[in-house]
């Protein structure tokens, strides 16, 4: 019963989605939150990261485990999160 | 759900829930247990309770007691009732009149208890219970070798578990309901750990997801949630975002003044004062503000009970010069959605707002949860129990799974072991020998534990250690009460009769927790072996 390993990625691939899903998912759960923190900058939108954000991250790491190819989804956890840094400047 | 993507999470459930089985098994053993903390505590000094026990203290005579020790002017005291013991958490700020300087400059020196009847002064270690042991255990406080390394643990291991338990839901979905139908008690073992698995999981699902995500934010919410954000959004204000989040209101112009205040004032009227108004109120917390001081005021917290209020507390706040009422907050009034988050985040994870009823469901669905652990665990095993699997890594699989039983289930032996050894020595260890209660807990029990989990380990036999554990849990947890009983006089039909709720709490726990380990010593039977190699 265990899992078909025939459907598993290389060890390099393997790495790669661990990362994105860990670190890539990390940054980017920051990112979408400070956005919010940064429009608001009250106690609400910090406590919402403190707790939502670990649900966001989970899911985010799930995600980057169903990608095919482990730098697309670097490359797209990247890029969502140059886009939020990106409102965040824009925001005063 | 397409064969890939089914097989890719079904193994990054597998493996991220083994790497974590043991300890997560150990985080909701102790945790469990742990929701009786300050039942235990009063259980184990013989000191219950009262209800409502914070508002019967006599705050006048107990602060004249804390004068008698240091000069309070100018400091900030707050007693607050945390923990539902006779010994109420104490807290002084340093002097806001530079020219008080404290002799004693100990970290803990100007934190303390203080019993509110004999108002003796105890500091942290002497009111160390196991009560706080299994709480602290329970987020490995233990392993903070590194600054922070236990709870930075504990804290990734609620993550991980999060995860695994998307991944679980996702896996399952298609089959969610057939499945949660189905038990094949008769069928191969691999059958019925995975029918266990499913089905216990199935029914503790928004109870373990509620611990994950309250875990996490407990644990590691401010330490791995807010450094980047105090780095990149606030990095001119290094002190900006513990501001922000401090929800407590502020009162305007009440500065510390430097002179003394010429009223003769009383703590216990303003007590008095609060609770005329609101008779039902449970007063929770007393804060004074600029002790002595022409600018001191006095706070006074509580709420009448979290069936009324779950999301935030009524306060009150006086000047005490003129005795005039300058800030009030209703529970009626709206709650932020910062303050009822914070407050319901923690509701949520001690489970105190639905008196005994709801702890005990609680307390049951944190053992169904070791369980649903564990049958994890085998499942693990057995599926790997077959030709094709190496012979090397089957051995491998197995002894990892002996050593995870061994260490996981002599946790009950262990537990109740330990409660009868503080009953007996606890008072007679610390007289004799000097040493801290702490101490003897640590020695017993983790010394305890290790010696009984290599046993088990050498025995190499889950059958043996499943039993074993559950004769000796049930054998010594019925000595539990017996002991406490001997010792105090306090035997469960005397506390029941006394009113001393929290001591009857304990004693019938291990009563219902030693038979229900012993019917399961009667009912298990040895059909084929646990032991598959």
């Amino acid at each position: 019963m265990p899992a078909n390993k025939k459907y598993f990625s290389s060890p390099w691939q393997r790495i790669l989605k661990i990362t994105a899903g860990f670190i890539g998912g990390y940054i980017l759960t920051q990112s979408f939150f400070m956005f919010f923190i940064q429009i608001y900058k009250d106690a609400g939108s910090l406590i919402t990261l403190q707790f939502a954000g670990f649900i966001l991250w989970a899911a985010l790491l799930v995600i980057a485990f169903l990608a095919k190819n482990g730098f697309k989804i670097w490359g797209l956890y990247l890029l969502l999160t140059a886009f939020f840094a990106l409102l965040i400047y824009l925001i005063p | 759900m397409s064969n890939r993507i089914y097989n890719i999470l079904f193994h990054t459930h597998t493996i991220s829930g083994i790497i974590i089985s043991a300890l997560l098994y150990i985080i909701f053993f102790t945790g469990s247990i742990a929701f009786l903390r300050d039942e235990i505590s009063a259980w184990e000094h013989n000191k219950p309770i009262e209800e409502n026990y914070f508002n019967t203290i006599d705050f006048d005579e107990s602060l004249e007691k804390l004068e008698e020790g240091q000069n309070l002017y100018g400091r900030d005291i707050t007693f607050s009732h945390r923990y539902f013991e006779r010994e109420v958490n104490v807290s002084m700020t340093p002097s806001k009149d530079s020219t008080i300087i404290d002799q004693n400059r100990e970290r803990l020196s100007n934190y303390f208890f203080m019993d509110m009847e004999s108002f003796e002064k105890k500091d942290y270690q002497s009111n160390y219970s196991l009560g706080e042991f299994f709480y602290r255990l329970h987020f490995f406080a233990q392993l903070n070798f590194f600054g922070r390394s236990g709870y930075l643990l504990s804290g990734l291991v609620a993550f991980f578990f999060l995860f695994a338990i998307i991944t679980g839901v996702l896996v399952h979905w298609k089959k969610i309901i057939s499945s949660f139908y189905t038990f094949r008690p008769g069928a191969k073992w691999k059958t019925i750990w995975t029918d266990a698995h499913v089905a216990l999981g199935m029914i503790g699902l928004p109870y373990q997801f509620i611990f994950a995500v309250t875990g996490c934010y407990l644990m590691i919410g401010y330490s791995v949630m807010l450094p980047p954000v105090e780095k990149y959004l606030f990095p001119d204000e290094p002190r900006e975002v513990a501001k922000i989040l401090n929800l407590e209101e502020k009162v305007d112009d009440l500065e510390f003044t430097y002179n003394p205040i010429k009223e003769d004032f009383s703590i216990n009227y303003f007590a008095e004062k609060t609770l005329k108004k609101w008779p039902d109120l449970k007063l929770s917390e007393l804060k004074i503000v600029n002790y002595g001081d022409e600018h001191m005021y006095v706070k006074l917290s509580g709420s009448p009970g979290y069936d009324e209020s779950l999301l935030d507390q009524a306060s009150q706040t006086y000047r005490i010069a003129d005795g005039r009422l300058i800030a009030e907050r209703s529970i009626n009034e709206p709650t932020s959605y910062s303050r009822g988050t914070f407050n319901l985040l923690r509701r949520l994870h001690y489970g105190d707002y639905g008196g005994y009823g709801l702890k005990l469901i609680y307390l049951v669905l944190g053992f169904v949860t070791c369980f649903v652990i564990l049958s994890g665990v085998y499942i693990w095993l057995v599926a790997r129990n077959k030709k094709s699997v190496s012979k090397r890594k089957r051995k491998f699989n197995n002894w990892l799974v002996t050593i995870y039983t061994s260490v996981c289930l002599s946790l009950l032996p262990i537990t109740a072991i330990i409660f009868i050894v503080m009953k007996v020595y606890g008072e007679s260890y610390v007289a004799a020998t000097g040493g801290l209660r702490k101490d003897l807990i640590y020695e017993v029990f983790f010394w305890g534990w290790l010696v009984l989990s290599v046993l088990f380990t050498i025995k190499h036999d889950n059958y043996f250690t499943n039993k074993f554990c559950l004769i000796l849990g049930s054998f010594f947890g019925i000595l539990v009460p017996i002991t406490n009983g001997i010792m105090t006089g306090n035997w469960i039909w005397v506390s029941l009769s006394k009113g001393y709720t929290q001591i009857f709490v304990v004693d019938i726990f291990w009563v219902l927790l030693s038979i229900t380990a012993f019917i399961a010593v009667l009912r298990i039977k040895k059909k084929r072996s646990l032991r598959p190699a």
